[in-house]
């Protein structure tokens, strides 16, 4: 199954290091909107494919980065199992290569992890053509720096991923939403009260009035949480439109902020969605960037944007982290081939 | 493996610097923060590996941020290292000192700075004890879920320095998944703040990088951790084996019934009955294995869950399954298991705990070459360990008295270590590199990962003064370290020159 | 642990057996964490992984100074690092051996010496504790600050039973408990006469020994021990079946007769007969039927203090709490129950500093509750909490006391 091209990526690599030539790395080309434009000879990694290693029992996939993210998702699903971080595709073509490296969970992150907490091993080749492992397949590994998590939504500034290794988990046996009506102030105070309670919540939303509780677990479980919190039954079907930004409340808009802030923050700022208990927040209005920003940035959030114009796409870093960030991308990529500019302007 | 005399720093280079460093640091410290006579240094020249020992040049124990600042400053400025330490509980000698730096004891910065119940944030300083953290927070029936086996002494600091792990990690995940924030001060004296309250922070994710790097990148003075809520109910089993392989095919068994328990522990017959000997628990001590399994959610869920896991257990082998009568029983279980590796100190006066990290599904097999390698050394090893995320602490009892055994348990013990990273697996899953597995570091990766390593290091240290020749070794180290250990035919580094 | 004991001490007595603690010890660390003085100062050498070191330093030759001698005189021998060593490390023994090693080595300056020989002569010697006891409770209010404070209030004494039972048992009435505290042995009399035993004293037995012992006067101790047992030996002779320790400070030392005096030909028999007839008022509880005192307490919320000496040093964990909620008591939480108050014995007089500290927090955490009453099972503990508490402190036995029915 599949194809290793490893060889020839490293040898593409090697050449443009030798030439200091830079390079823009290339997957399924849905998150394209991410970041500021690439430049440089596409380092195409769809070719790299297949799935290398997958026991159930172990609770860990291995795969190349090129394998369609739709591919990892029904083999895990044929097992019972899979990507408890709910990772957003954007569309069919979707990698799961660019989805570590942009690093995006769905609606699920609060409750059960984000994509590098469900990351145990990475290969990657580095700005200077070598090809590298970190981490491995078992559930810990405290040997050297955890490279693994850290090539995780560094957006292609360090190096290229090759091939992950992930940590699986079994589908719950039974999954609910309840929607109760609710303001957006009233739903962030609601989901945080819950999220303090031993309940087994995977799932909080807020759009158009209402705020929307998924539980998930056994079914016994489950069900006494629906009794004990209330409000009505809804479909299941709306978290995939949530995590997919195709619901109602954003589909359409065309300017879409996501604010990324402490759950209990209080801010400013009318928001059409909220999900992870308070702590993304998507904001379709017309505020300029800078007044944005700073307001966010005032409660210890940081905002990206998703659709729209502005100067920055991610928010900026204070000149001690942006010089910090300079270096550690010089120690992966010494003469900076990898999508130079695409994550932060300064490297 | 006594106290370590070779390859140290000639005396007149350790008496220049610590002329140099004292003055500065007096400046800083009051008499009693700074430790300067061999009488009051002896006592921190080992942390919880204590075969591993080395005498410091200088201890100085701040009590706050600004302290911190200066000392790094200093430090810096006179080309001084500096090794970190926490509780010094660690078991892979990664506080071990360097003869002619200063180490930095955090221990005097221990207070809980916040606790905001409603975010489920708590905010300390490093020196708090890990399992404080818990006892600070249970009023608001909250937790912090990382619990090595050392929580009761070890401190959150040194957690983060080795992304400790514990008895729940297969459901609650490791150090790394339970800090958000960290400020850290690198060796320049420079405040970084990683991470943040958001579940996300702009640019990388370097509270990965700094989570597990073993002191190497900067000092933690504060952190931000998250806390979950008390599970509603928690019930653990306790099925006793008649064979070490039984035991761990069980393991397996549990996963595939699509169960993930809090916790899946195992301990031998030797662990047992020293665990035994301390708490009087009622262990099986007539057992070959013990496996604990805790599963812990609502009442309805445990219930399921513990019918689903006791039915497993049975099938595959289990001689006796029980289930805790009470909290006081479970308790008095994990105690037990927690209190395992130096309970074995009852049975042996030395011993030197493994930390390999295996997938499941090679349990079996690993097991059994680790008991057979007790003839092969002659050593008796107890292993009590986390089944659940295949990681091994075999522990090799021996008499440091006996430079012979010594040596042997060394051996033993770095025989291990392959025979995990022959088997899938790696050398250290939670105790950390530290300066006890440096040498298994070049099994691990004999690629350019270690130079890797050490790039990315540099952009935090550029003068590589914080726990130098710590947790990464240099490419010559393995070059040298290669003469004994050529794999599979294979010289690594064969670019290097050999010594 | 590894250890290499240097000449001088490999072959003596205390050298071995010094030896044998240490190479228990893993370095593990657990201590540390219900460590009293570890918790305030922070510092290794204030942690009883650090002293344990330092000892081992000095048994291995190297230089010790008095900063040795001042981190073991830290240490409030409260033995909760025993409790908590998983290993089985004897710290309690270790630091006796310590301390008296090091105080050859580094002898103490005149005036510390004097002090510490003052404390010796006067806590343990019941005739002039009570004439300083009554001259300080009389010009109390005109005693300043700290020292005033340190003087416990008059109380009254209240009725003994006479002997009328074929059952009887000894009670220790020794140093300053009668004096400061008269009513808990008059109490535990009364509790016991209601279950059918007598409680007699022997006028000739005082202090246990234990304030000489740790401030290493151990000949001075030991004196004082084969007094009491010679006090003792008729009644035991006679039949009494225990001998009743009400303070649970004394009663970790008697239980240590037997070991300290095993070389001792002419006592170590006796000695060993002693140590096994000692109990503490929860040993001689767990034996008898408590229905008889028809215990019916009301709506009284009590804070318990376990004396390091009942739950580190004799391991009795627990008991006394039971008692108090069997008899109808409700009992507060009280946070970080294993640690010392900052009595431990004279040292409220020695470490002030860290005494205040230590029983700052304790009554804090003692107070959170809200409890009516503290109650605890030592005079040391009681005498101390009472210095800084606004709550009323007392005996556990006195709480019985007061609830048993008709």
């Amino acid at each position: 199954m599949g194809q290793d091209i490893t060889q020839t990526l490293v040898e593409q690599i090697a050449q443009a290091h030798q030439e200091a030539r830079p390079l823009a790395i290339h997957g399924g080309g849905t998150k394209g909107f991410l970041g500021h434009d690439l430049v440089g000879e596409v380092v195409d990694i769809t070719g790299h494919q297949g799935i290398v290693n997958y026991q159930p029992v172990e609770l860990v996939m291995t795969v190349r980065a090129g394998t369609p993210l739709a591919e990892v998702e029904a083999a895990l699903a044929e097992k019972g199992q899979c990507l408890a971080f709910e990772p957003p595709s954007f569309g069919s073509a979707a990698t799961i290569g660019g989805t570590i490296a942009t690093g995006l969970s769905g609606p699920a992150r609060p409750y059960t992890g984000s994509a590098r907490d469900f990351m145990l091993g990475v290969r990657v080749i580095n700005g200077q053509g070598q090809a590298l492992r970190f981490g491995g397949e078992v559930m810990k590994n405290v040997a050297g720096y955890d490279v693994s998590r850290l090539m995780t939504a560094s957006h292609g500034s360090l190096g290229l991923i090759t091939e992950v290794s992930l940590k699986v988990l079994p589908v719950a046996k039974s999954v609910k939403t309840l929607a109760t009506s609710a303001s957006a102030n009233e739903a962030i105070a609601l989901f945080n009260r819950l999220a303090g309670q031993p309940l087994p919540i995977s799932a909080t939303a807020w759009a158009e009035g209402q705020a929307y509780i998924r539980l998930s677990g056994a079914a016994s479980a489950v069900d006494a949480a629906a009794k004990q919190i209330g409000g009505e039954l809804a479909d299941n079907s709306v978290w995939a439109s949530l995590k997919e930004l195709t619901h109602n409340s954003v589909a359409e808009q065309s300017t879409l902020w996501r604010l990324s802030v402490p759950q209990t923050a209080s801010l400013d700022l009318d928001c059409p969605l909220i999900e992870w208990g308070g702590g993304q927040r998507w904001y379709t209005g017309d505020a300029p960037e800078q007044e944005l920003r700073a307001k966010v940035e005032a409660v210890g959030g940081h905002a990206t944007l998703y659709r729209g114009q502005a100067e920055r796409v991610f928010h900026p870093l204070n000149p001690a982290m942006s010089a910090l960030h300079s270096r550690i991308k010089h120690s992966f990529d010494p003469k900076a081939l990898f999508n130079v500019g695409r994550f932060h302007p300064e490297f | 493996m006594t106290a370590i005399q070779s390859g140290l720093l000639d005396q007149a280079i350790i008496d220049d610097r610590r002329a140099r460093i004292v003055p500065k640091l007096q400046a800083i410290l009051s008499s009693d923060q700074l430790k300067v006579t061999q009488e009051d240094l002896a006592p921190f020249e080992t942390d919880g590996l204590a075969p591993y020992r080395r005498m410091p040049m200088v201890v100085a124990l701040p009590t706050d941020k600004a302290q911190v600042i200066a000392i790094m400053k200093a430090c810096q400025s006179e080309d001084i290292p500096v090794v970190t330490r926490g509780a010094g509980t660690g078991l892979s000698g990664g506080a071990m000192p360097h003869e002619g730096g200063v180490l930095l004891s955090m221990t005097k910065m221990n207070a809980i700075q916040n606790i905001d119940p409603d975010a489920r944030i708590i905010t300390v300083q490093p020196g708090i004890r890990n399992a404080a953290v818990t006892q600070a927070v249970a009023p608001y029936g909250l937790y912090y879920a990382p619990d090595p086996s050392s929580q009761i002494a070890c401190s959150i600091g040194g957690n983060i320095a080795e992304n400790s792990g514990g008895v729940h990690c297969l459901k609650y995940g490791l150090t790394v998944h339970n800090v958000l924030q960290a400020t850290v001060i690198t060796i320049d004296g420079g405040e970084l703040t990683l991470g943040g309250e958001s579940l996300d922070a702009p640019g990388l994710d370097l509270m990965a990088a700094l989570i597990g790097s073993e002191g190497m990148l900067g000092v933690v003075v504060e952190a931000k951790l998250k806390l979950l809520p008390i599970p509603q109910v928690t019930k653990v089993v306790s099925a006793a084996f008649d064979d070490l392989g039984t035991a761990g095919r069980a393991v397996g068994d549990i996963i595939a019934a699509g169960i993930i328990p809090a916790g899946l522990e195992m301990m031998d017959k030797l662990s047992l009955q020293a665990a035994e000997n301390f708490l009087n628990a009622g262990y099986p001590t007539w057992a070959e294995a013990l496996l604990l399994c805790e599963v812990d959610g609502t009442a309805e869920e445990v219930q399921e869950h513990i019918e689903d896991v006791t039915q497993v257990l049975k099938t595959a082998g289990a001689v006796e399954v029980k289930v805790a009568r009470d909290d006081a029983e479970r308790e008095l279980f994990w105690k037990g298991r927690k209190s395992a590796f130096p309970a074995v100190g009852q049975i042996s006066p030395d011993y030197y705990c493994m930390d390999g990290t295996i997938p499941r599904g090679e349990l079996p097999e690993v097991l059994q070459k680790i008991s057979d390698m007790q003839d092969k050394y002659g050593l008796q090893c107890a292993n009590v360990f986390h089944a659940g995320d295949g990681n091994l602490h075999p522990l090799i009892m021996f008499d440091g008295n006996d430079p012979v055994q010594a040596e042997k348990a060394q051996q033993y013990g770095s025989e291990i270590l392959t025979t995990c990273v022959e088997h899938g697996g790696t050398i250290t899953g939670e105790h950390g590199v530290g300066v006890e597995k440096i040498n298994e570091m070049c099994v691990q990766f004999p690629g350019e990962e270690l130079t890797q390593f050490h790039a990315l290091k540099r952009a935090f240290d550029a003068k590589e003064l914080m726990n130098p020749g710590k947790a990464i070794p240099t490419l010559n180290r393995c070059a040298e370290f290669g003469h004994m250990h050529v794999h599979h035919g294979e010289m690594p580094h064969p670019e290097l020159e050999r010594f | 642990m590894q250890t290499s004991i240097v000449q001088k001490y490999a072959n003596t007595p205390q050298g071995q057996q010094a030896d044998a603690i240490l190479r228990k010890c893993v370095h593990c660390g657990f201590c540390t964490a219900t460590c009293p003085t570890y918790q305030l100062l922070g510092d290794e050498l204030d942690s009883p992984r650090g002293r344990i070191y330092l000892i081992k330093q000095m048994l291995e030759g190297a230089e010790v100074t008095e900063k040795t001698r001042n981190h073991l005189d830290r240490c409030l021998t409260c033995r909760s690092c025993e409790t908590t060593c998983p290993s089985g490390v004897e710290y309690g023994k270790l630091v006796d051996i310590g301390r008296d090693l090091v105080e050859k080595e580094v002898p103490r300056g005149f005036v510390e010496r004097l002090t510490r020989q003052a404390l010796i002569s006067v806590l343990p010697n019941r005739p002039v504790f009570n004439a300083l006891l009554k001259l300080g409770q009389t010009f109390k209010p005109v005693v300043p600050g700290a020292l005033g404070k340190k003087i416990p209030p008059k109380r009254a004494k209240t009725p003994w039973p006479a002997p009328r039972h074929t059952r009887r048992m000894l009670v220790l009435d020794a140093c300053a408990q009668p004096g400061a505290t008269p009513n808990v042995n008059a109490s535990a009399a009364r509790v016991l006469d209601r279950l059918g035993i007598s409680l007699v004293t022997a006028p000739e037995a005082g202090c246990c020994g234990a304030v000489a012992y740790h401030l290493n006067d151990q000949a001075g101790g030991l004196d004082a021990m084969r007094a009491n047992i010679d006090a003792w030996w008729p009644e035991i002779e006679k039949g009494c079946e225990a001998i009743v320790i009400t303070a649970s400070g004394c009663g970790v030392m008697v239980k240590e007769y037997g070991h300290l005096l095993a070389g001792d030909a002419a006592y170590a028999k006796k000695a060993r007969r002693i140590a096994e007839l000692c109990k503490d008022m929860t040993e001689v509880f767990a034996a008898e039927s408590l229905e008889q005192l028809n215990l019916s307490a009301q709506e009284q919320k009590v804070a318990f203090h376990a004396p390091c000496t009942l739950q580190h040093g004799q391991k009795i964990v627990g008991v006394a709490e039971r008692y108090l909620r069997e008899a109808g008591f409700e009992l507060t939480m009280v946070a970080d129950s294993h640690l010392c108050c900052g009595s431990a014995g004279t040292y409220s007089i020695t470490q002030p500093e860290l005494s205040q500290s230590l029983l700052k927090n304790k009554v804090e955490a003692l107070e959170a509750g809200r409890p009516d009453v503290i109650a605890t099972a030592n005079i040391g503990c009681h005498l101390h909490i009472e210095t800084g508490a606004q709550t009323p402190v007392k005996h556990w036995i006195e709480l019985i006391d007061d609830v048993c029915g008709a």
